[in-house]
């Protein structure tokens, strides 16, 4: 409990002594301006209805980018790890796709799907799609041999095997690369509306460096650190949530107490 | 045992299996074995002998490159239902509950129904975990999940069980209360059990038969004459020393041959690395 009062301690702290440096070391406004000017700004913004439309366009972007990213990811993961002819078909090119800087293609999206929402959730999605590959691959890949040999034993079939025994043995891992997948895939959107649309923080925060509304700039950013928070704390319940069954309360750890005696 | 050929009315009849992994080495080398309904024999040997391949291959897990398999006159793989395994480690799903742990054979074939849930329960009741039937592994020791284990293996009602090495891991006064329980729900319903184990007294205190095996081949045979049915207190008595006595010296005796195949110190070799 003394922690967390501890940190808002040190929020303040920093957030005073930034408000000190703006008003007496004679620092622009463009280039650091005050705390208060950008809650101001925030405040303006938020009550005007001024930002809403934009958080509401990145909100909108980031979750159908990383629906779809996270969904064609998952199917592709699957699909490479019971295959192994996919597996050797689409290897090489995701490997080479990992190094290919993904952002740089977005003036290329722009030509393909036009100035607009589209290009944005491509951007996401694309951003998404290959933390998660990833994770699905590795995770249904690295199923005890022995659980395998189990299934084999008890006469499983292949769709069995994978639903039943490959996916709730991968889902933690899979869970984890969902986690990265929704950090990245906000810096996906966010990059993706700075030069692809007009609608969405991203824009906002290129429209507030060409109008040189710094105070702007901040508030927008301390909005995207907020969807970030959000968007990963909601990730972060729906793996609780699936993680549920897997969940060993402490006060319930293996006891030998309940070790039988001899009869 | 018989070498010769297979008794008539033998349920488990293994005929001159061959098995290697790479071709060059033979893991398993002409091994014969019969075990008649309700028959328990054990096989030791030290690690890479053979003996875990030689189970697979019994439970259709492995298919040998020469010779037969059969159980109940079948192929091992037409006969899964029949067959209980139960592997060193208690492999349980620590996603499911004890219960559908043990229920995970039937659920493979359909929805449980009341009477397989019940026989499930009662299961583990007989392993005396009735109170823990709906916590997860996470939540059991090393003995309870191995007991989960082999209520598991017992829930389709096999005529054949195969254990390999399934107490290893646990501590010696747990595998004793383990192998009590194995006794009961096994060796005493007419089930036919085929295990491996490291255990000297193990193998003397459940089986019939204890086999010896050294470079994938049975090297000898002990027959354990002990009455059945077979109590803890049976463990102090003189005959069982000597034939724990008896099984220990057909190890060292074979083990210790100067002029052991190559491939059985090679095996030997991975063993230890491993």
């Amino acid at each position: 409990m003394a922690r967390p009062i501890v940190s808002v301690l040190l929020l303040a702290l920093l957030m005073a002594a930034w408000e000190w440096a703006t008003r007496h070391l004679g620092l622009s406004a463009l280039v650091l301006p005050a705390p208060s000017r950008i809650a101001q700004s925030l405040m303006e913004g938020l009550f005007s209805g001024y930002l809403l439309p934009h958080l509401q366009a990145t909100a909108i972007n980031l979750t159908l980018g990383v629906a779809l990213g996270c969904g064609f990811g998952f199917a592709v993961g699957v699909a490479m790890a019971e295959s192994g002819w996919v597996r050797a078909l689409f290897m090489p090119y995701v490997v080479i796709s990992q190094v290919v800087p993904k952002l740089a293609l977005m003036p290329l999206f722009i030509l393909w799907f036009g100035f607009g929402m589209t290009s944005t959730v491509v951007i996401t999605a694309l951003v998404c799609f290959f933390p998660l590959l990833e994770t699905t691959l590795t995770s249904l890949q690295r199923v005890a041999p022995e659980r395998l040999e189990l299934f084999r034993m008890l006469g499983a079939t292949r769709g069995q095997t994978l639903w039943r025994l490959k996916l709730p043995s991968g889902l933690p891992g899979i869970l984890a690369g969902l986690r990265v997948a929704v950090m990245l895939g906000l810096v996906g959107a966010v990059v993706g509306e700075f030069i692809g649309t007009s609608q969405g923080l991203g824009a906002l925060v290129i429209a507030s460096q060409g109008s040189m509304d710094t105070p702007l700039m901040f508030a927008v950013l301390a909005l995207i650190s907020v969807l970030g928070l959000v968007a990963y704390q909601l990730t972060l319940w729906l793996e609780r949530w699936l993680l549920r069954p897997y969940a060993v309360e402490p006060s319930q750890c293996p006891d030998e107490r309940y070790e039988r005696s001899s009869p | 045992m018989s070498r010769t050929g297979i008794q008539a009315g033998s349920f488990l009849a293994l005929e001159g299996v061959d098995f290697g992994f790479d071709g060059v080495h033979r893991t398993v080398d002409g091994v014969h074995l019969a075990l008649a309904r309700g028959e328990v024999q054990g096989i030791t040997g030290r690690s890479g002998c053979g003996k875990s391949t030689l189970l697979k291959l019994a439970a259709g897990l492995l298919a040998p490159q020469a010779g037969r398999v059969t159980v109940g006159r079948r192929p091992p793989q037409s006969a899964r239902e029949d067959i209980g395994f139960m592997f060193q480690q208690p492999t349980l799903l620590e996603w499911l509950t004890a219960l559908d742990n043990v229920l995970l054979p039937v659920s493979l074939q359909g929805r449980p129904d009341e009477t397989q849930r019940a026989r499930a329960l009662q299961l583990l009741e007989q392993v005396g975990l009735a109170d823990l039937a709906h916590r997860r592994p996470g939540q059991l020791s090393g003995g309870q999940q191995s007991r989960v284990a082999l209520a598991r293996a017992l829930v389709l009602q096999p005529s054949l069980l195969l254990l390999d090495e399934p107490f290893a891991a646990l501590d010696a006064l747990t595998r004793e209360t383990l192998q009590q329980d194995l006794i009961t729900l096994c060796t005493q319903q007419g089930r036919t059990v085929l295990f491996v184990t490291h255990d000297i007294a193990e193998a003397v205190f459940l089986a019939d038969r204890v086999s010896v095996m050294d470079s994938g081949r049975i090297v000898d045979t002990i027959t354990v004459t002990l009455p059945r049915p077979r109590d803890p207190a049976l463990r102090g008595r003189p005959e069982f020393a000597a034939l724990g006595a008896r099984v220990r010296e057909a190890l060292q005796r074979n083990i210790a041959e100067p002029h052991r195949p190559h491939r059985g110190a090679a095996g030997h070799t991975t063993g230890v690395l491993t």
